[in-house]
């Protein structure tokens, strides 16, 4: 919806009598360009409701802006806010409002607003107000796909002052005269200003009659601001018109008045509100930022900040999340930590991370999701390029066609880049191996910010790191992954009532260590009972039924249920839903290469302590075995099972797990969430984190990336003089 | 036994969920593509996890191409008479007459309150349901000469001008379940719209349902026939039966056929946001259901 580098923006006013007549010239202008199409609210002549008009033009363009004009201030704003978030986040954040006050409904106005923004405002708690609109608890949101601006119109004077000292923007017309809008518009800036506004927060907009020529109104540009244009059509509206008024815009108006004004007159990009600059955390460049990265990117006032400030598992505050929409802005993201280098900085792909920091307290964010397509290299090869903000769900229902699918994690909601740069043991696992075992090439961008590609013979050394401790050399903005051909599958939930907890694991590790590499189990035990989920890669029912058998066989069955279905069912049984983390995890990762009756006893007094609430193996084994230990930074290929803890208070959960400690082989960094440099020794034996702290000492000399199992700390610590 | 003869209807209810964005609009398309009557969506303004209802009607007409659309119902409490109304009329005009208008008098009143709604007792919103179907049959009403005057007590208008007509006649489909707003359904709307989980007896319960709407329509002097009855039903397609809609499609199809034939509902609307699910129901159940009543009727 914005232009940066254009001075002026366009808009039509429908001013039709059929509603039919009005989505056609809203397709017109979006057509030649326009930037906005004002649908006023309230017409006297009952023609049609400007709401359902405005959405079903929504529904029919792709680009131009959406404004609901002339809005009555007295209308209930809890519904309109809903209403217009949820258009914004249909038509991907092209909404706007513009309210048509007038002395009777002026006082309501600023009301309106306020209540407007605190139900936009989903990082703070219900709504209640007193005044001309009355609302006690409302529930607020949904968070709009972006800040939807609020203007406010007409030329009363009393408007004038909640426009300047409230509003987003300013709504007038010529009808009183050049003169008399000069004047609203001085008022207007001198309003912004006794506010403690920037007056360039403003959108100005004009509303034209259907007459006249752009010629006229450079003087409204280069001393007054106005951004914005807007004519009004209707049905009379000479053919050709809306392209002729675009062309002698750009040839009368706009080219004049950029050479005309002065360097900063016009902000850059849209600025935001005065109460919402209050809201930044200190220390971050916040105007400095590229022109591309300031569109995208959400700060703490901003209405998106609710959705955006805490992972799955982790509460958060960041002071600024930045959201590149390329590679090229990924770059200038990582420009901007360098610049930042006293704050946290975390990279968010799916925000599922638990070692993974990819939210954070007044640092960066720089958020990958955006970049999430998943596109089809090689048909025969299988060869499939996918982008790190793709979901799990995502990729499996993208391969589900061809009949193939990529072993991931258990849960379709992870994104792509985290998973892949650091392990996916999924249920694909035993037959399939890794998912890193599956990637044949990798894009990064480096600490430098020079974009490489690894591959097994280019970079080969960056490409054995990235699959096991990727997170620490960059931030990867694309994966080639080979896929495996991979029918339906079967799919198990198995639910057991369990009395002897210890005894229970035993006789599971040794059902598992026996199973054909196609089943992959994932065990959770707790609360007297246990659950396995298991996926067998067969989509012949008597193989997946034998398969099974043995683990039917372990305790009592209260609940069972198998289906043959697509991988890609599994990847997409729980739907979509928002991050509202609070605190911090607190997670154990451990492997073993067996279940011994040590390993079984320490696990059962662990889940006996109550000290947690989550108690998980997956399994492992099998193909994931077939890699050499050096082949990937992941090295512990012996591994046959990945246990994962969970408690609510660290020291009580490492006094328990303190006994598991000493009987695991390593450990898997994505389940751990204590970031202590004794962890690197445990998911990197010797060797590797060697080589990794040679490799980052190299690349990463600056320690950048350190939101993940960091390994420039040690670094740091071991090169200290002794 | 009960028939009122009338052809059958099937849609979905479907999540208006605005977590996942456009979900609620590709299940319309869905259910459009699949041959289905209608789309229906809940309407609770006072929930943020929903997008709101009207705005999404309107967004999803203009995404599909022969289906119906509703509130399944609308929360009247929340919005104003005359322009429900006309922005009914409006999606109506642009969608060639496909949105029809499902109507409730008012539900979670704490939500409704919050939100700077009015609260009104079970009788008072009887009554308010009432007020505003004059308003809204007189907004739509462009062929009476002169303004729209209804004096109400809860809502009035005076000297309103009239308008948009609506491209058809949207049927007014009231969802009900006690005596006296059911004899209301039965004397002004032209469908009711009860969801049967809220029937303790299940669809017995249609039975002494029906007689209040019946007697309603009666007493107002027009035929039972007049009101068409929908039902809201759940159910899961399975391999075995565990209940009733809780099995394979031919267990389904007796089931709804047994229903229409006894006590004469002619609109299935099934709560589904599954494509499988919906095509499955569009494909194997509404078809089969119409050929065997067609079949018992003659």
């Amino acid at each position: 919806m914005t232009h940066p580098g254009r001075v002026v923006r366009l808009g039509i006013q429908l001013d039709h009598r059929d509603p039919g007549a009005a989505l056609a010239a809203a397709q017109r202008a979006e057509a030649v360009g326009y930037d906005y199409v004002l649908v006023p609210d309230g017409r006297d002549d009952a023609a049609y409701d400007a709401w359902t008009l405005l959405s079903w033009v929504a529904a029919r363009t792709e680009r131009i802006g959406l404004v609901a004009a002339s809005l009555d201030p007295l209308r209930s704003p809890t519904v309109l806010a809903r209403s217009a978030a949820g258009l914004d986040l249909l038509a991907s954040g092209r909404v706007a409002l513009a309210f048509g006050a007038t002395t009777e409904t002026g006082a309501a106005l600023a009301d309106h607003l306020t209540v407007l923004r605190r139900m936009w405002d989903t990082s703070a708690g219900p709504v209640s107000h007193a005044g001309h609109h009355r609302v006690t608890g409302a529930e607020p949101g949904p968070t709009p796909a972006h800040a939807i601006p609020v203007w406010v119109g007409g030329g009363e004077s009393a408007t004038v002052e909640t426009a300047g000292g409230l509003a987003d923007g300013w709504v007038g017309s010529l009808d009183a005269g050049l003169e008399q809008l000069a004047e609203r518009l001085r008022l207007l800036a001198l309003h912004a200003t006794a506010a403690g506004r920037d007056p360039r927060e403003l959108q100005r907009v004009v509303v034209l009659g259907a007459t006249g020529t752009p010629a006229d109104l450079g003087p409204l540009v280069v001393e007054h601001g106005v951004t914005t244009f807007v004519l009004r059509v209707d049905e009379t509206t000479a053919s050709g018109r809306l392209e002729s008024f675009a062309e002698e815009s750009h040839s009368q108006l706009e080219e004049p008045a950029r050479a005309a004004l002065a360097e900063g007159v016009i902000a850059a990009r849209p600025l935001r509100r005065a109460d919402v600059r209050a809201r930044r955390r200190p220390g971050i460049d916040y105007d400095g930022l590229p022109e591309s990265l300031a569109a995208h990117a959400v700060e703490p006032g901003d209405p998106g900040y609710g959705a955006v400030r805490s992972t799955y598992l982790r509460g958060g505050r960041p002071g600024l999340v930045l959201r590149p929409r390329s590679v090229a802005e990924v770059v200038e993201a990582v420009g901007v930590a360098r610049r930042h280098p006293h704050l946290p900085f975390g990279i968010r792909s799916g925000g599922h991370g638990i070692s993974g920091r990819s939210t954070n307290d007044g640092g960066l964010v720089v958020d990958v999701g955006a970049l999430d397509r998943i596109e089809v290299l090689d048909e025969a090869r299988r060869l499939v390029r996918i982008e790190p903000g793709a979901r799990w769900r995502q990729v499996a229902t993208a391969l589900q066609p061809h009949g193939w699918a990529l072993t991931s994690g258990d849960y379709g909601g992870v994104g792509v880049g985290g998973l892949a740069t650091a392990g996916g043991i999924g249920f694909l696992g035993r037959l399939h191996g890794l998912t890193i075992d599956h990637l044949r090439a990798v894009e990064l961008v480096l600490a430098d910010g020079s974009q490489v590609r690894a591959t097994a013979s280019e970079l080969p050394d960056l490409f054995w790191a990235v699959r096991g401790a990727g997170a620490n050399f960059g931030i990867a903005t694309a994966f080639e992954f080979a896929v495996d051909e991979v029918p339906d599958i079967g799919w198990a939930q198995l639910a057991f009532r369990v009395d002897d907890p210890a005894a229970f694991l035993v006789e599971f590790g040794r059902v598992t260590a026996a199973a054909p590499r196609e089943t992959t189990p994932n065990l959770i035990l707790g609360g007297g009972g246990a659950q396995i989920m298991a996926m067998v890669a067969s989509d012949d029912p008597d193989v997946v039924i034998a398969q099974l058998q043995p683990f039917a066989g372990l305790a009592p069955l209260v609940q069972q249920q198998v289906v043959i279905a697509p991988y890609a069912a599994v990847m997409n049984m729980f739907p979509e839903a928002p991050h509202h983390g609070v605190g911090e995890p607190v997670s154990r990762s451990g492997l073993v290469t067996r279940i011994t009756p040590e390993v079984a006893a320490a696990s059962a007094r662990l889940l006996s302590s109550g000290a947690v609430h989550w108690f998980q193996l997956r399994g492992m084994g099998g193909a994931i075995g077939d890699l050499a230990r050096d082949a990937t930074a992941f090295a512990h290929r012996d591994a046959a099972f990945s246990i994962a803890a969970m408690g609510a208070n660290a020291q009580r959960v490492d006094r328990e797990w303190g006994e598991l400690r000493p009987l695991l082989s390593g450990s898997y960094l994505s389940f751990e969430s204590d970031p202590s440099p004794d962890r690197l020794a445990e998911a990197f034996p010797p060797d590797t984190l060697a080589r990794l702290q040679a490799l980052k000492a190299e690349l990463d000399p600056d320690n950048l990336f350190r939101d993940n199992f960091n390994l420039g700390a040690l670094a740091a610590t071991s090169r200290r003089p002794a | 036994m009960t028939d009122y003869g009338q052809d059958l209807l099937f849609g979905t209810f479907v999540t208006p969920d605005n977590q996942a964005v456009h979900h609620a609009v590709e299940q319309a398309v869905v259910a459009d593509r699949a041959g289905l009557d209608l789309v229906t969506f809940q309407d609770h303004p006072y929930v943020a996890k929903f997008h709101d209802t009207w705005t999404l009607i309107a967004y999803a007409a203009a995404r599909t191409e022969r289906v119906h659309l509703t509130a399944n119902v609308t929360n009247l409490p929340l919005r104003q008479p005359a322009l429900l109304a006309r922005s009914v009329a409006t999606a109506d005009l642009l969608s060639g007459g496909r949105i029809e208008l499902g109507l409730g008098a008012g539900a979670f009143w704490d939500g409704i309150e919050a939100m700077g709604g009015r609260r009104l007792g079970p009788g008072e919103s009887i009554t308010a349901l009432e007020e505003a179907v004059a308003i809204i049959r007189g907004t739509w009403d462009t062929d009476t000469r002169g303004a729209l005057t209804v004096e109400g007590t809860y809502y009035a208008v005076r000297g309103a001008k009239r308008g948009p007509a609506p491209a058809h006649p949207p049927g007014i489909w009231i969802g009900a379940y006690k005596p006296r707003i059911l004899r209301t359904t039965g004397r002004i709307a032209d469908g009711w719209l009860p969801s049967l989980q809220y029937l303790p007896g299940g669809v017995a319960d249609l039975a002494t349902l029906n007689e209040h709407l019946d007697e309603g329509a009666e007493a107002a002097g027009r035929s039972p026939r007049d009101v068409r009855r929908f039902l809201n039903i759940a159910g899961q397609f399975g391999t075995t039966s565990r209940g009733f809609l809780q099995g394979p499609p031919d267990q389904w199809v007796e089931e709804l056929t047994d229903t229409t034939l006894t006590y004469g509902t002619s609109g299935y609307i099934l709560a589904s946001d599954d494509t499988a699910t919906t095509e499955l129901f569009a494909a194997e159940v509404a078809p089969a259901v119409r050929d065997e009543v067609r079949r018992a009727r003659a």
